[in-house]
């Protein structure tokens, strides 16, 4: 047999778990599918764990990673703030009646509109990159507070966020005293050192470099720098291997400590927060035998739940609850292209038509790049408060 | 308990307890509340800023009221651009004013004025000298300015922020066609913002407003809950006599209407146009 497709190594889970399909089968037989599955305890239980590994720092949900309003109103009521970057975020935000107070506006670069637009929301935190993006604060500088973007690049990151936003480290100060001569306030810094890290050795070291150069501007600014956002970069358990946040962040903690007690210190956490805590559920709508391959069509795909794993390079686990003869097997979208392939060439047990087909790991940049290609409905988010854990690997 | 903190400076706010919540409104383009505060009584927020509550409103409506009108001396046309809430027109109406035109771009405003806040209007949505169109205040300068129809003495604009729905009401093209709306010796008179926090402010409205007047300035007011120091009121005419009206002249008329003011007097008056240094330096640097 003539393969064209290396063979999909993902996590997958098979065989019978009848709590857990009876669990989905009900909410489709409720709600219909595609579904998310928004399960409210998971979102709650990993903020308190971010919170409990960085006991110093306020946690602002990046709201970018799933703009879903009821992803907005747990965060809301565990008392988050929120990382915004667009008008479209400030109107689902107002619609929960979340105080620009609690936001804070983090993309570097904005159109004059998009400033104004943020300030009668009521955010006032602006970050910025450049001195272009300086000036355009100019006739709103006593209203607002500013936060630098420095540029660390992570080889570990497997999404590199540093290498279209961010100044150079040595263009701080210079960016600083510009800032004063125009009369805005640089509150303090902030650093993105990409999305999925493995480890923390980027934040320690971003972290670390900031310190000193806040320190060193510092000895001589009349309006000292005194908050550092760490941003985001927490990463997901997409290799169901079970992951331990507190070990994660214990190197983060320990660089914070050398911080001066009175600064003010932020994180903007997206994937971490969300991405365990949305389920993907999706039906085999048909199947056929071409080229040795079992070929199954899903209801949603990559134009839709999974096109995270075009604009986001994640691999999500998936389960079916079939066990048998591991065949080679090719999952599909709905849509008539051809990209549209979940799966290319994945070792499966034989599924049925009417099967279910559940995407673990997947509430971070899913939904959130979804498109309206062939006017196929969405997967309709529902929330569940459902006790049972997460899967993972045993071995 | 549930507080209410102001959104317009990014290191410092105010904050005020809501004791109880009256209405609440939001849309995706504005977010609107009425609440009671026990020492303000009734407050309006509007995107997180405070426009107006019961306790100071009397400062802010007497002031943009009562100086153009005493200055001009014989105003029988008033125009009011925006004050929805309705305390501008009930100042000005105590006025012998024939007529005043009120521009309020949302006639919802009006409506939950006169349920949620009845002291600022106080009746005077009833006047029969009062006009009420429910129009952009920008379009209807626009329009006016090219009809034939007669022109104001007086014109007040009662905004919002320049950032927000009032934007359009701080730029060149509004205060061009303000002034064809006015008499040559009328006077023009806007809600400047507090200068101690934004003096951009008053160097703009002097580079745009001032093109058209013989006579641009600002006098000032504090206004509590106008977070920062003294308001300004941005002030354009070409009858260069009206800003320097005597004492005298001023108190006869004052006296004249028995107007039970509680701010303004002909003493405020004249004192409201000294402008401390770093406002007049924001406008003229030679100051
Ligand atoms: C500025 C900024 N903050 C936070 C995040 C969230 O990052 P993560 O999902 O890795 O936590 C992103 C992601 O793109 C970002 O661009």
């Amino acid at each position: 047999m003539n393969n064209p497709h290396p063979i999909d190594a993902r996590p997958l889970i098979t065989g019978d778990d009848p709590a857990a399909q009876a669990h989905y089968q009900k909410l489709v037989a409720e709600y219909g599918s595609p579904l998310l599955v928004l399960n409210r305890r998971v979102l709650q239980a990993r903020f308190k764990a971010l919170q409990a590994a960085l006991p110093e720092v306020d946690l602002y949900y990046a709201v970018k990673a799933h703009p879903d309003p009821e992803i907005i109103k747990i965060i809301d009521q565990l008392g988050g703030g929120f990382d915004i970057a667009s008008a479209g975020e400030m109107s689902l935000l107002l619609d929960h009646k979340v105080s620009g107070r609690r936001t804070i506006h983090t993309h570097p670069i904005k159109k004059d509109q998009e400033i104004r637009d943020g300030l009668r929301f009521g955010a006032t935190t602006f970050v910025i990159d450049n001195a272009h993006e300086l000036k355009k604060l100019v006739p709103y500088r006593s209203r607002v507070g500013v936060l630098l973007r420095v540029s660390f690049r992570s080889a570990s990151a497997i999404v590199d966020l540093s290498k279209k936003f961010g100044c150079a480290p040595d263009e701080v100060a210079d960016l600083v005293q510009q800032a004063n001569a125009l009369g805005i306030h640089v509150k303090g810094l902030s650093f993105h050192v990409g999305s999925q890290c493995n480890d923390a050795s980027k934040h320690v070291e971003a972290i670390t470099r900031c310190h000193a150069l806040m320190q060193e501007i510092n000895t001589t600014a009349n309006k000292p720098l005194s908050v550092l956002d760490i941003g985001g970069g927490f990463p997901a358990d997409y290799a169901l291997q079970g992951l331990d946040i507190d070990a994660f962040c214990a190197p983060i903690r320990t660089a914070l400590a050398e911080l001066p007690k009175d600064w003010h210190l932020i994180a903007e956490p997206g994937r971490y927060l969300v991405a365990p805590s949305v389920t993907s559920v999706t039906t085999v709508a048909g199947k056929s035998v071409r080229n040795g391959f079992r070929w199954y069509y899903l209801d949603d795909g990559i134009y839709g739940s999974y096109s995270g794993q075009l604009f986001d390079h994640a691999t999500y686990p998936l389960q079916v609850f079939r066990d048998g003869e591991r065949l080679p097997s090719i999952i599909a979208g709905p849509t008539c292209d051809s990209i549209d392939v979940v799966a290319e060439n994945i070792a499966m047990p034989e599924l049925e038509i009417g099967d279910l087909l559940i995407g673990h790991q997947m509430g971070a940049y899913t939904a959130a790049t979804k498109t309206r290609f062939n006017s196929i409905p969405d997967a309709r988010l529902v929330v569940v408060d459902h006790p049972q854990e997460r899967p993972v690997l045993s071995d | 308990m549930k507080h209410f903190k102001e959104t317009l400076y990014d290191a410092v706010c105010q904050e005020f307890r809501i004791d109880k919540m009256y209405f609440e409104s939001k849309t995706a383009h504005q977010h609107l509340m009425i609440f009671h505060n026990a020492q303000l009584g009734r407050v309006m927020t509007l995107d997180g800023v405070v426009q107006t509550t019961e306790a100071d409103e009397f400062i802010y409506h007497e002031m943009l009221a009562h100086v153009p009108i005493f200055a001009h001396g014989n105003a029988k046309r008033v125009l009011i651009v925006g004050g929805g809430d309705g305390g501008m027109i009930r100042e000005v109406l105590k006025h012998p004013v024939e007529h005043v035109t009120q521009v309020e771009i949302d006639q919802a405003v009006v409506d939950m004025a006169i349920e949620y806040l009845p002291n600022h209007s106080n009746g005077a949505y009833q006047d029969p000298r009062l006009n009420l169109v429910i129009a952009d205040g920008f379009d209807f300068v626009k329009q006016y300015a090219d009809s034939n129809q007669p022109s104001f003495d007086v014109i007040i604009s009662d905004s919002t922020d320049p950032i927000g729905p009032g934007e359009v009401l701080f730029t060149d093209n509004f205060y061009a066609y303000a002034k064809r709306c006015l008499t040559p010796n009328g006077i023009m008179v806007t809600q400047n913002g507090v200068p101690f926090f934004q003096q951009d402010e008053i160097q703009t409205t002097y580079e745009r407003m001032g093109q058209q007047f013989a006579d641009m300035h600002f006098y000032c007011a504090p206004i509590p809950t106008y977070y920062g120091g003294f308001m300004t009121f941005a002030w354009g005419t070409d009858d260069l006599t009206a800003r320097t009206r005597s004492a005298d002249d001023l108190q006869e008329q004052f006296d004249a209407l028995n107007l039970d003011t509680r701010y303004y007097n002909p003493e405020i008056h004249q004192a409201a146009f000294a402008l401390p240094q770093y406002v007049k330096r924001s406008f003229k640097p030679e100051s």
